[in-house]
């Protein structure tokens, strides 16, 4: 009984899957407003460290987050599979550097877990869930604690 | 909240009751100038009464209180009932403040606090016009004593009943009082008026009345039936209905539109009011040439013509007020308002098909192309125009920041008792709109100041040889890509060597530093913080901290602020601000391989520098300008974080730009310079905003980001 139940209430949703290092994440779809390769971005002196600057996209000037650096994870050169994903999170409008973006998969609800509780790595903060896929782990970022807390730490500045 | 519920309503309200309240004080202190003059005397009715019918529609019975016994007072006035009085002005103006403030609780959201009772009180007395029942009650003493007691009577009854006294009621009042003692000589006079209203009074009946009232709701719903209806009304006490009419809808649209309730007895009064002072005038104004409303009619009347011919005999003892119904309506069905916010949109748009004609004329001069360079030529001319249009429309006379002057300038000089006319030149010029409003602050200071400190009182300026009254110029005219704007004064202008000794007082320099000041960076001193040169603190001025304020202001509107002055003769104080903030001229450099745009407001000059040239002092790489020594700044050490200090940039050749923040003037080395570009600001996003030293980004011609910097904010973060 328990199971039918939850088999109605078991939402597909889609994720956007993108390469950072080894790892795969997921983003939910509804937030990505576009893929776009990599360009020159301009960076803003005296911003915090990680945002790499400034790109515009059709006359609107959109600030550009380094998640490798969000992430904890070292720097690396851009090359030709290096995309910025533009997200829109609730009014705001912010590009994030990845190493690639895969595709668009599709999720039941039941197959998220939720994630391991590690220590405070600085990955873990952004984690909304993992899901084994073909023998692979995505991770699903929560890109609202993106933002939140880039703010908490905005205010560290 | 309930009191608010319906927000849709209330907006509107606010917009028109904010503008209609904005006019009223510039037109109450015209008033004063002016008492006799009709028009205004209705249009400040009409005023009051529109801003009251939509605070009754909305339920703000405080407002409607205060409206109401304002209006009443403005009825007596054009009726004649009552003469303009420097006093009455006083309560009036304290009424349009009180307004003024429930106006803006409102806005906040606020409940409205009633307003006081006494100038309640103060304004329903007037309103009464109790003066005019005095007038009528002596002449019968005068010359009927013994009838005193049943005048008395009548006079009493006339104060008891003072509360709600209407002009019908007291109208029969009078006219009691005449039959009474209609034999006097007294009554003659006193009556002689009063008959002839009352006569108009009783020209209209009822059925009339109800006629009248369907036509005004037609006429304000829809122009053109009330044309139609036009000959049927004009037959009846004939001359006035037309006009009134034709009056109603810019007057009165919107509590007509809103609710019927509105439509009573003051709507009534109006009217009667109107049929009123037009019988009473008809004589004198029937003179009037009586071809001059028949052009005006038909202008009026393309949708029936046959009305023209019929109206205008009808009309023309009442010239005056057709022309200005006329102006209104064409107004009415032209405009429209628009959110501010859409267009910025399409300011925002344009300013990107800006970017791609930018890209393509590149492109079309350097591909040798006749087709293409011709059509690109001429979408360069189409975007610029354009660009300037939509420019336009966010364009607005600096009118609506001048139309608070006068109202200013009044009360200032009556609490200081001084007497200072104020000359307003050049209301009509336009600027953006954020301008308009950024504006306000700093020239209410500057006006004032020119009232409390540049215009001497009365006596003083008698012994001085110039005339008791002081005068205030405030002029605004465009000079090319900026307005200036100019506040002048006739008052005893400015000591420099008082201001050198004052600066000495304050401790801001010492006196030989003071003495080297020119004339005119004296005169800078005032911008100076905490620098006053009266010497008592009154409520007006002299705390010193507007000036300062003032400059602050001023420079962030990238703005400049010019002083003259001669002791004895006045100060001229001159204001340099942008058409618009949407658009900064800016000069574009390179540091390192990112381009950089600086405001060109605030950069004074450009040149090349041996770099062997420089000296250290205090620990401060310095460089002398004609024989100045000022601070010299590397902007690749700030800006860039990969520059090992004294590397590459130790050439020694550099290019420097002196820039002026305030009074202070720095150099900047920077790599490259690219050239004057105007731009269009782009706002950095929420992460980004408030990075210090960074005012916002735009993009330049061939597509890629400038950072805009913010030089006060950057010496502030880098050079501290």
């Amino acid at each position: 009984m328990a199971d039918v139940k939850k088999q109605e209430n078991d939402q597909v949703l889609q994720w956007v899957t993108f390469q950072l290092e080894n790892e795969t994440y997921g983003v939910d779809v509804m937030v990505v407003k576009e893929v776009l390769k990599f360009q020159d971005i301009a960076p803003v002196p005296g911003a915090p460290g990680y945002v790499m600057g400034i790109i515009n996209i059709r006359g609107t000037v959109i600030s550009v987050i380094n998640t490798r650096c969000r992430f904890g994870l070292p720097d690396r050169e851009p090359d030709d599979n290096t995309r910025i994903v533009i997200i829109e999170i609730g009014q705001h409008i912010i590009g994030i550097v990845v190493d690639s973006v895969a595709e668009v998969v599709y999720l039941k609800r039941s197959e998220i877990e939720t994630p391991p509780q590690v220590n405070k790595d600085d990955s873990a903060r952004f984690i909304q869930g993992v899901c084994h896929r073909d023998d692979q782990l995505l991770i699903l970022v929560e890109l609202d604690k993106l933002l939140s807390e880039e703010e908490l730490s905005e205010l560290d500045h | 909240m309930s009191f608010f519920d319906d927000e849709e309503i209330l907006e509107d309200f606010l917009v028109e009751a904010g503008e209609i309240l904005e006019q009223l004080s510039e037109q109450l202190v015209q008033l004063e100038k002016q008492p006799e003059d009709k028009n205004l005397l209705n249009a400040i009715f009409r005023g009051f009464h529109t801003v009251k019918g939509g605070a009754g529609f909305l339920q703000l019975t405080p407002m409607v209180d205060c409206c109401h016994v304002t209006e009443n007072l403005f009825d007596n006035l054009r009726n004649g009932k009552r003469q303009v009085t420097p006093e009455l002005m006083d309560i009036v103006l304290q009424a349009l403040d009180a307004v003024n403030n429930m106006f803006a609780q409102i806005k906040e959201r606020m409940p409205p606090e009633p307003a006081s009772d006494e100038l309640l009180q103060a304004l329903q007395v007037l309103a009464n016009g109790d003066d005019l029942a005095g007038k009528g009650t002596q002449a019968h003493d005068l010359s009927v004593a013994s009838r005193a007691t049943a005048n008395d009577a009548v006079a009493a009854e006339a104060d008891s009943g003072s509360d709600d006294m209407t002009d019908e009621e007291f109208d029969q009042l009078l006219a009691a009082l005449d039959s009474a003692d209609f034999e006097s000589e007294a009554e003659n006079r006193a009556s002689a008026p009063v008959e002839s209203a009352a006569g108009a009074d009783d020209e209209i009946t009822d059925d009339e009345f109800e006629a009248l009232l369907d036509q005004l709701q037609g006429a304000s719903a829809d122009q053109e039936p009330s044309a139609d209806q036009e000959p049927s009304a004009g037959k009846e006490p004939s001359a006035n209905k037309e006009p009134s009419a034709g009056k109603e809808p810019s007057a009165d649209k919107e509590p007509a539109a809103k609710s019927s309730d509105d439509i009573t007895e003051d709507e009534f009064e109006a009217l009667l009011d109107q049929l009123q002072s037009g019988s009473k005038t008809s004589p004198e104004s029937a003179d009037a040439p009586p071809d001059t409303p028949k052009p005006v009619l038909k202008a009026e009347s393309d949708p029936g013509a046959t009305q023209a011919p019929n109206a205008a005999s009808s009309s023309t003892p009442n010239a005056a007020p057709g022309p200005a119904a006329i102006d209104q309506a064409p107004v009415a069905e032209t405009t429209v308002r628009v959110d501010t916010r859409r267009l910025d949109d399409i300011m925002n748009m344009v300013g990107e098909l800006v970017l791609v004609r930018n890209r393509l004329v590149r492109i079309g001069s350097t591909a040798a192309d006749e087709m293409l360079s011709k059509a690109v030529a001429n979408l360069d001319v189409v975007t610029a125009d354009l660009q300037t249009s939509v420019m336009k429309t966010r364009m607005q006379p600096i009118k609506k920041v001048f139309g608070r002057f006068p109202r200013v300038v009044r009360d200032l000089a009556r609490s200081l008792k001084k007497d200072v006319v104020l000359e307003l030149h050049g209301e009509d010029t336009d600027l953006d709109k954020n301008l308009v409003e950024a504006l306000a602050d700093p020239l209410v200071h500057l006006v004032r100041n020119a009232v409390d400190h540049g215009i001497e009182t009365p006596d003083k300026r008698e012994a001085g040889g110039k005339p008791r009254q002081g005068t205030i110029l405030l002029a605004a005219e465009q000079e090319g890509d900026h307005i200036l704007l100019t506040i002048s004064d006739d008052g005893n202008g400015m000591d420099p060597d008082m201001l050198r000794g004052k600066a000495v007082e304050k401790g801001l320099m010492d006196r030989d530093a003071a003495d080297r000041l020119s004339n005119s960076e004296c005169f800078d001193l005032i911008f100076a913080p905490g620098f006053s040169t009266k010497t008592e603190v009154s409520d007006v001025s002299g705390r010193g901290v507007g000036m300062d304020v003032v400059k602050t202001k001023i420079t962030q509107l990238n703005g400049s602020v010019f002083i003259d002055s001669k002791p004895g003769e006045g100060t001229r104080i001159e204001i340099k601000v942008p058409l618009t903030l949407a658009i900064m001229p800016t000069l574009m450099i390179l540091v390192g391989d990112q381009a950089f745009a600086l405001p060109l407001a605030s950069v004074s000059e450009i040149f090349n520098l041996d770099l062997n040239g420089t000296h250290v002092v205090d620990g401060q790489q310095v460089v002398t300008v004609r024989d100045k020594a000022l601070p010299l700044f590397h902007l690749r050490r700030w800006l860039t974080n990969n520059a090992p200090h004294g590397s590459s940039e130790q050439g020694t050749e550099a290019n420097v730009v002196i820039v002026s923040v305030g009074a202070q003037r720095v150099g900047f080395v920077v790599d490259t310079l690219i050239g004057q570009e105007e731009v269009v600001i782009k706002p950095l996003g929420r992460m980004l905003h408030g990075t210090p030293g960074m005012a916002g980004a735009t993009i330049t011609g061939d597509g890629r980001i400038a950072v805009i910097l913010d030089v006060p904010g950057l010496l502030k973060r880098y050079a501290a």
